[in-house]
């Protein structure tokens, strides 16, 4: 996935577990940026009586470095409190939800929303309402109206949030990839899919029908960028207090101490597929600016060594490369530094030489509307400088686009005589944004109406 | 700014989220410690060996005079304190209050506290 139990410990803990990061210039208000973090994955819709929440105890930001240092310059925090409206009862909700106040919801979410920033910690809002998880067609009828729509706060001068849950819009063959590097469509080349005897076959989206909870901002740009450097470096992080005391029968549990970073984003599959297993949950703890201790593994990436491996004879270029030890700096700049301006013409997400894992968004480049022939879900290399990895929009193919990159569909971009292997050009999962059952909504906060558990038991 | 392992947040860090770090005395660790009536206690470099949480041997005292007793206020017990032994031979111990962390070197204190966790 994304970045969904991507790392040992955080996969014990999907409170805390950042699935993905989207930034992007809104492309119905293209004066502000809009900042999306994902949640808890993999939700069952049916989940109850205990549906999702996100995590009182838990410290949830999106960064924002606006000078290229891999360090936070603006911190958007989110702390979450529940409150039971009816203790003594086991239900989630004791009758149908009609707003986000309504008494018959039990168990409620509320959140304060802080901007950290060099003139200090300013507490944008508090108590905003989340809204309830979609349970079915009896208990939270009519659910985007009544109860998604008003869960949009403005935030003044700030903008608007959302917290919530929504519907998984991120889409990945999963049952596929993670069997051996399988795609569906080239399946009768995998060296094990041949073996098997296998034939080409479209995708399966493994994450359709499940919901996320998303934290959601829509800023000006003007406050998020300093003068003469439109393009910024975008994270989220969970953090957990230091200690935790399981205090027995007597007493409560309780937590202690400041908090430390347990989980981060910034980049799609950055830890997921790039750094190696042993040093996931090291990655989980520190920040963008201490990435250069994993530009190794972006340099000569395994999963670039296993390609020609798992498919023979596809990809003699990539393992010419891979032979020759050459280090891949078209994927280094992609993921840990920008890319420079000179090398597409027109372009540059640049943000300065310290290699730091970060979403980088140059948000002077304008939003390129879904109806327009330019707009493809392969971004950049689909001739779209809107999309990833300038920024990630909501239905951009990350999957295809990073296989495709890590392939050696982007050394060309720092070796101009390198020729890409022609498979390359059919490299994908076989997903696309219609993959997705429940489709992004086209206003903030994008992401689709989350799935009910009446319609979707399984 | 800095990441979130800061044990000594800088002002402009200083959200409401993270406080700015306590300094405790010896005296006011077993304080708080025995107040609060809960610390945890674990050995890094003692023998490699696990020490048991201190719980089991600190009960929570009865009655409501044991501050007064002390010479600790009811706001200074009330909240719980967990002090983590990091380093058994160089005294090296954090106390966590609150969203603080306190760093201690005390290596008299450490083995206090280990001999009271046996």
């Amino acid at each position: 996935m994304s970045s969904h139990r991507e790392a040992p410990e955080i996969s014990k803990d999907p409170v805390a577990d950042s699935t993905d990061v989207y930034a992007f210039v809104s492309p119905d208000k293209p004066g502000t940026v809009t900042l999306i973090a994902n949640y808890i994955p993999l939700q069952e819709p049916a989940g109850g009586p205990n549906f999702y929440e996100f995590g009182d105890d838990v410290l949830y930001e999106i960064h924002v470095d606006n000078d290229g240092d891999g360090k936070s310059d603006i911190t958007y925090q989110f702390r979450f409190e529940t409150k039971l409206t009816t203790p003594d009862s086991f239900l989630y909700n004791t009758g149908p939800i009609g707003s986000l106040s309504d008494p018959s919801w039990n168990s409620k979410q509320f959140y304060k929303v802080t901007r950290v920033d060099k003139s200090g910690s300013h507490v944008l809002a508090r108590k905003l309402a989340c809204p309830p998880c979609n349970v079915g067609v009896l208990s939270t009828p009519d659910y985007e109206a009544k109860l998604g729509r008003p869960a949009v706060h403005s935030l003044g001068s700030h903008g608007k949030v959302f917290a919530g849950q929504r519907a998984e819009e991120f889409y990945v063959d999963l049952g596929s990839i993670f069997d051996l590097g399988n795609l569906r469509p080239l399946e009768q080349f995998n060296v094990f899919g041949k073996a098997h005897g296998l034939k080409s076959a479209p995708g399966v989206n493994a994450s359709n029908r499940l919901n996320v909870h998303s934290i959601a901002l829509q800023v000006p740009i003007s406050r998020l960028t300093e003068k003469g450097r439109p393009t910024i470096g975008v994270w989220t992080s969970a953090s957990r207090q230091r200690a935790r005391v399981h205090a027995g029968a007597d007493t409560a549990s309780f937590v202690s101490g400041p908090f430390t970073q347990v989980s981060r984003l910034g980049n799609p599959l950055f830890n997921e597929v790039i750094v190696p297993l042993g040093d996931k949950d090291h990655w989980n703890r520190v920040r963008p600016a201490d990435d250069k201790q994993f530009a190794k593994y972006v340099a000569h990436p395994e999963l670039a060594g296993l390609l020609p491996v798992l498919y023979p004879g596809a990809f003699p270029h990539l393992a010419a490369l891979d032979k020759a030890r050459t280090a891949r700096a078209d994927l280094e700049a992609i993921l840990l530094t920008g890319i420079p301006s000179g090398i597409i013409k027109g372009f540059t997400n640049f943000t300065g030489t310290v290699q730091a894992d970060m979403l980088r968004l140059n948000t002077s480049i304008p939003p390129t509307p879904a109806s327009s022939k330019k707009f493809s879900i392969l971004g950049l290399i689909g001739g779209d400088p809107a999309g990833f990895p300038n920024g990630r929009r909501v239905t951009d193919d990350v999957v295809t686009i990073e296989l495709r990159a890590i392939a050696g569909a982007t050394v060309p971009l720092v070796d101009p005589k390198y020729v890409v292997d022609a498979v390359v050009a059919n490299v994908t999962d076989g997903l696309t944004g219609t993959s997705v059952k429940n489709q992004p909504l086209t206003a903030f906060p994008y992401l689709g109406v989350p799935y009910d558990g009446y319609h979707n038991p399984s | 700014m800095p990441g979130h392992d800061d044990t000594s947040p800088p002002a402009s860090r200083a959200a409401d989220d993270r406080e700015t770090p306590h300094r405790l005395s010896r005296r006011s660790v077993l304080r708080g410690a025995a107040g609060a009536g809960v610390a945890g206690i674990a050995a890094t470099a003692l023998a490699g060996a696990a020490v048991p949480a201190f719980a089991a041997t600190a009960r929570p005292p009865a009655g409501a005079a044991r501050g007064a007793e002390s010479g600790t206020t009811h706001e200074d017990t009330a909240e719980q304190v967990v002090v983590h032994v990091r380093d058994a031979r160089s005294g090296e111990i954090d106390v966590f209050r609150g969203t603080s962390q306190t760093r201690v070197r005390d290596p008299e204190l450490a083995a206090r506290l280990l001999r009271a966790s046996r």
